[in-house]
């Protein structure tokens, strides 16, 4: 990457702005300031419009903690949607992941993050007290624990469902295994291990 | 198993190095600094990931660079297999990644694709020395070796971590949240103790053997696991129930002093000699004798159990053994298929056959055979 004192300073300032996100380092950073630097100024405009939309009309849907324009959320409104099972999700990236699939037909809840106190993250931190008063209040038949198969998705399911269990309703978890149209030689010893623990009749 | 090929980018001190191992005893000579124990750190890492010497990863890669590479064909029992370490700096800190015949791989599959065996200077400390370091020394050989330790040890780490923050009180007290973490030590914790139990048993065998031949059985030597949580049969049962009322026990004690009191995190090796404990009664000589018969039992542990010879890799140590323990030390492993030795002069009694290479600022060069 050239020295910063070579490069017109606006240039610069768009490449440090861009290397903040997520995945992306200092030369994708520099190629997308270039790619936008080619392209019209209209598109700039729309590109700068849709973060600024995303910061000042989206917000928390106060039922779920999904993200939303109108609150409730369009999932929380939406009639169709089957009130006996609630799919509690860290984050709501994660329920665009498994609407993507379409085989869920009930509600969310986003507890927004996991459980980790050496991150300072505790049940006090995320959505948990929300969750405990929707269960009471819209008494659903089954909680289904949709967070991810790691040491802190483990610990924050483990959490809830010693939460909720007494609260008489069932809480189950995504089956652990392996993926469709893998090889099981590929496949590491922990997820054949887990794959042959949840086996079930065929 | 053996390294035919060894290729470095931007390691330490290396720009290029593309060098052709002999099988047998490879000794590289050279001055301080030009680069001996760079090439030895880097071997070590095809088998083990990790850096043999502490202290910060960047420094891994050469100055002003961001991307270096290791690369190494090795000849094991299955065939010709071709490791690849990449490691990259960037803002977010450093990044390694890891292949094997040119796919991408976890790190705990790269793990023991090829068994190495490192001695280096600071393990003659292992007998005096802090109880982490004979944790180090089980966990390197275990790491190697037992597909599963590596996952039972990081989801031990991991559980450990999360409970001592919690301890801490980093957020608020809660028994529930400390309970999932005691069931997660528990579990983990149990395979830790029960592999590290396993392997000092074996370990414990050999370096008796060794040593005796070498004192002419006028000394004893006995390594025993010494867990911090004491059990009763080496099974996972006894183990675990063990653990768990254990944690029960110092439960009060660990809210009160808010830090982890039990599990193996601190565990410990006894070592002793004719009942006595050598660190306390040991003489200098005693001490760094029974070091070496650790080595040669780990060597011969890892070449027992995976029925392969682990590469012997003895960074700037022969140097630090007087003639006859040197002698000794490598009569003993004598099995190796290859051997990896360092010194800033060619060893005495070196035995016939060995292949030297001399080291000058990052360039290695065969010497004459002698």
């Amino acid at each position: 990457m050239p020295a910063s004192g070579s490069i017109a300073g606006p240039v610069q300032a768009l490449i440090n702005e861009f290397s903040k996100l997520p995945t992306v380092g200092p030369k994708t950073a520099a190629r997308l300031v270039f790619y936008l630097l080619n392209r019209p100024r209209h598109e700039a405009q729309s590109l700068s419009e849709a973060i600024l939309a995303v910061k000042d009309k989206v917000r928390f849907c106060s039922v779920c903690f999904s993200l939303t324009e109108e609150d409730p959320c369009a999932l929380c409104t939406d009639e169709r949607r089957d009130r006996a099972t609630l799919c509690v999700v860290a984050e709501a990236k994660d329920i665009y992941a498994i609407e993507r699939t379409a085989a869920f037909k009930g509600r969310y809840h986003v507890l927004g993050g996991l459980i980790s106190p050496m991150d300072g993250i505790g049940p006090a931190q995320l959505h948990v007290k929300e969750l405990i008063e929707r269960i009471g209040e819209e008494a659903p038949a089954e909680i289904i624990v949709a967070t991810n198969p790691n040491a802190e998705g483990e610990a924050t399911a483990l959490y809830l469902s010693r939460l909720i269990q007494p609260l008489g309703v069932s809480v189950t978890r995504l089956a652990y295994g392996l993926p469709i149209g893998g090889d099981l030689d590929y496949a590491d010893e922990i997820t054949v291990a887990k794959a042959i623990e949840g086996r079930r009749t065929l | 198993m053996q390294l035919t090929r060894i290729a470095l980018s931007n390691f330490r001190n290396y720009a290029q190095l593309d060098l052709e191992p002999s099988p047998g005893l490879n000794v590289i000579v050279g001055a301080n600094a030009q680069g001996k124990s760079n090439l030895l750190e880097a071997i070590a890492m095809l088998g083990t990931g990790k850096s043999f010497r502490t202290g910060r990863e960047s420094d891994l890669i050469r100055e002003g660079i961001d991307l270096a590479v290791i690369g190494g064909d090795a000849r094991v029992r299955a065939g010709v297999v071709h490791l690849g370490c990449t490691l990259t700096k960037s803002v977010r800190g450093m990044r390694k990644h890891y292949t094997i015949n040119g796919q991408g791989v976890r790190y705990a599959k790269f793990l023991g694709s090829i068994k190495v065996v490192t001695f280096v200077p600071a393990d003659l400390q292992l007998v005096v020395g802090p109880p982490s370091l004979r944790r180090g020394f089980l966990n390197m050989a275990l790491a190697q070796e037992e597909r599963g330790y590596y996952r039972a040890f990081v989801r031990y780490q991991k559980a450990l971590q999360q409970k001592s923050a919690l301890l801490r009180g980093s957020i608020a007290p809660d028994e529930e949240l400390l309970a999932i973490y005691d069931h997660a030590l528990v579990e983990s914790g149990t395979q830790v103790m029960l592999m590290r139990n396993h392997l000092v048993a074996a370990i414990g065998r050999h370096a008796q053997e060794t040593h005796a031949r070498w004192t002419a059985g006028r000394e004893t030597f006995a390594v025993r696991y010494a867990p911090n949580v004491p059990f009763e049969a080496p099974t996972a049962d006894s183990i675990g129930s063990a653990f768990a009322a254990r944690l029960r026990e110092v439960a009060p004690m660990e809210r009160a002093r808010k830090t982890t009191l039990a599990g193996p995190h601190r565990d410990d090796v006894g070592l002793w000699l004719d009942g006595g404990s050598l660190a306390a009664y040991g003489s200098q000589g005693q001490q760094r004798t029974a070091v070496l018969a650790l080595k040669v039992a780990e060597y011969n542990v890892m070449k027992d159990r995976s029925g392969e010879a682990p590469l012997l890799l003895l960074d700037d140590v022969l140097s630090e053994l007087d003639e006859a323990r040197a002698a000794a030390f490598l009569t003993a492993v004598g099995g190796y298929e290859q051997a990896f030795v360092t010194a800033t002069h060619l060893p005495a009694g070196l035995p016939a056959g060995a292949h030297v290479y001399s080291v000058v600022q990052a360039s290695v060069r065969p010497e004459v055979a002698c």
